[in-house]
């Protein structure tokens, strides 16, 4: 797609370099405490105390105020996990490696989606530590010269979980941190208070755009872009191997590892779409995230709703393909079992529902795109619940079967980290330019003169 | 330091052209401030080199780790399997480079460009705010005296936006 059409051309309205760089600072620096915000953030804050609650609940009273017990010993703190994680990969897949191929209408959006994948990240790095069930020893999986003498197990797909989940958090942070560099140099030198001054000039340590900070820059940011797509489908792919690496019914399956990549893509362009939808109207973004946006998101959102359904198909045939009794029987109480509204759930929400996306109508239809969306976002959910106990819920032995429900705590840690995620978007729109402007000055440039073309 | 001009110009070509008018004078001190990196600049940088070898660093000390503590600190039989088994050990070796290498990216370009420096005299300056919203600037320092004047004469016939005396 030519950068043309990325932008809306609005004749004489259309946004300057100058114009641009000044109404994106203006939603942080003239912050108008619109009332949505306000009302929002009282309830997200809510939330998050619920975590802390929650949180502080479980520490005191351990991990049996949860649902699990045996045989589903992994419940709400591992769906909730890979679910977040998916939310953030995906985020991660718009920043670098659309930044890598260069796709130009990334640009608007990859702080967005950037800012995205840290909260979600962040948010899915809580549970593995609560599920520990003992927390305060998380420091045995590092690899720390202990008096004990021994070391984590390396050959655990659980601690390279551990070492991939530590690893894409530190390199989120640094990331957006790096691409934040100019932008809040940007509000450095727009403040009008002495406190913006402050707050700003601090963190843009120094960025003056002199012509050796950008040299190093570009080399720095593309090399990092290149190292963080690997990095987030080797995340995923581990958190795959978590399941796939156990002998276990539905999981020891080779599938798994591009399964949930295929999972992550899904649920990322989701969430960045019910974000950016009402985004763009509450805080007058239409001329640079904008309609064509939606339409491309929601094209990349049915691509990879079609990647999920082709695992869904393959977990069916791999079922049935091989003779294995278990699995079958496992498949069966699957769809249509106890929990089979949660299997069909997934197979709506993920698969049926997105296709109407192949209309272009439905494409434009903003509130439609949020329905669909959120449907997949549950969709997910949904499926996680499938993968994570469905499977232990029937194991080889039948005198091992059992059930579970998730417990007032389990779903209020789960709201919880919903409202800290949500607590941190806001005021991220808050506190920080929501769309990257030095990447769009060279956008709008190329737009005012495209190459031997007159306007 | 020495004397010398700040210079803002209207838009990045009349700043790419006074450049090279400045250049071929054989004025070299030249620093630009820009609000997105300039075209004609190649992308010169030992940053990447940098990153490979922090990155190769990173994946070969966590190797070396995961297979000292398998084979020698201690060795766990499971079952008479291989006790340096390296294919359960890629993920983490993956992961550790991975790190090794962000790390040095974010931190080797921030003491590159000897950042945070909250305060540079140039911030005295008006114009250099623009530098970060729409305003095209460089900034020529020299010592030669009559070579300032040739270069002010240049700039001026540019017709720029502002030209202002750099602080010593």
């Amino acid at each position: 797609m030519s950068e043309m059409s990325v932008i809306a051309s609005r004749g004489a309205t259309a946004p300057t370099v100058g114009s641009m760089t000044d109404d994106i600072s203006a939603i942080t620096l003239h912050w108008r405490r619109p009332l949505w915000w306000l009302l929002t953030i009282a309830a997200t804050g809510l939330l998050t105390s619920v975590l802390v609650v929650a949180i502080g609940w479980l520490f005191y009273a351990g991990i049996g105020i949860w649902g699990i017990d045996w045989p589903v010993v992994w419940g709400f703190a591992i769906i909730s996990y890979v679910w977040w994680i998916a939310i953030a990969s995906g985020g991660t897949f718009i920043s670098a490696l659309f930044y890598l191929l260069q796709v130009e209408w990334r640009t608007s959006l990859n702080r967005v989606a950037e800012t995205m994948t840290l909260f979600a990240a962040v948010c899915a790095g809580i549970y593995p530590i609560l599920h520990l069930g003992r927390p305060w020893l998380f420091y045995w999986l590092f690899p720390y010269p202990s008096t004990m003498g021994i070391w984590p197990q390396f050959r655990s797909p659980l601690l390279w979980d551990f070492f991939a989940i530590l690893t894409y958090v530190i390199s989120s942070i640094l990331f957006w941190y790096l691409g934040l560099v100019p932008d809040l140099a940007t509000l450095r030198d727009r403040a009008t208070t002495r406190r913006q001054q402050v707050f700003y000039g601090v963190l843009a340590l120094g960025f003056r755009g002199e012509d050796r900070q950008w040299r190093h820059y570009r080399a720095a940011y593309g090399v990092l872009a290149a190292i963080m797509a690997p990095l987030v489908i080797s995340v995923h792919s581990i958190v795959g191997l978590d399941f796939a690496g156990a002998a276990t019914v539905g999981w020891h399956s080779t599938q798994f590892p591009p399964f949930f990549v295929f999972g992550a893509l899904l649920s990322g362009f989701a969430m960045v779409l019910l974000l950016v939808v009402p985004l763009r109207r509450l805080l007058r973004l239409e001329s640079y995230i904008t309609q064509r946006h939606l339409d491309v998101l929601s094209r990349l959102m049915l691509m990879s709703s079609l990647l999920v359904g082709y695992a869904y198909i393959m977990d069916v045939f791999s079922v049935f393909y091989s003779s294995e009794h278990v699995e079958r029987v496992s498949f069966m109480a699957k769809i249509h079992g106890d929990y089979a509204p949660i299997y069909w759930a997934t197979i709506v929400l993920n698969i049926a529902i997105p296709q109407l996306l192949w209309l272009r109508r439905a494409r434009v239809n903003e509130l439609l795109i949020v329905l669909v969306s959120l449907g997949i976002i549950v969709g997910m959910w949904c499926e996680r619940y499938t993968i994570v106990v469905m499977s232990v819920r029937r194991s080889h032995l039948p005198s091992a079967w059992g059930n579970y429900h998730g417990t007032f705590w389990d779903w209020a840690t789960l709201w919880g980290t919903v409202g800290l995620f949500l607590t941190g978007m806001l005021l991220a729109v808050r506190y920080i330019p929501i769309v990257s402007m030095f990447e769009m000055r060279s956008l709008l440039q190329k737009r005012r003169t495209p190459p031997g073309d007159s306007p | 330091m020495s004397p010398g001009i700040l210079v803002m110009f209207e838009d990045e070509p009349a700043l790419v052209g006074a450049l090279e008018r400045l250049r071929s004078i054989s004025l070299h001190e030249l620093r630009t401030y820009t609000p997105k990196p300039l075209e004609i600049e190649p992308p010169r940088s030992p940053l990447p080199v940098i990153v490979l070898v922090a990155g190769l660093l990173g994946a070969a000390v966590g190797f070396a780790m995961q297979v000292y503590a398998n084979t020698a600190s201690y060795p766990l039989d499971i079952g008479g399997r291989p006790e340096s088994s390296w294919p359960a050990f890629i993920p983490i070796t993956f992961e550790l480079g991975v790190l090794a290498a962000v790390l040095a990216g974010v931190f080797g370009y921030f003491v590159i460009n000897r950042m945070p420096r909250l305060y540079d005299r140039i911030d005295e300056l008006e114009s250099i705010r623009e530098a970060s919203r729409d305003g095209w600037l460089v900034a020529v320092r020299t010592d030669d005296p009559e070579r300032l004047a040739q270069a002010r004469a240049i700039v001026e016939e540019l017709r720029p936006i502002s030209i202002e005396e750099l602080p010593e």
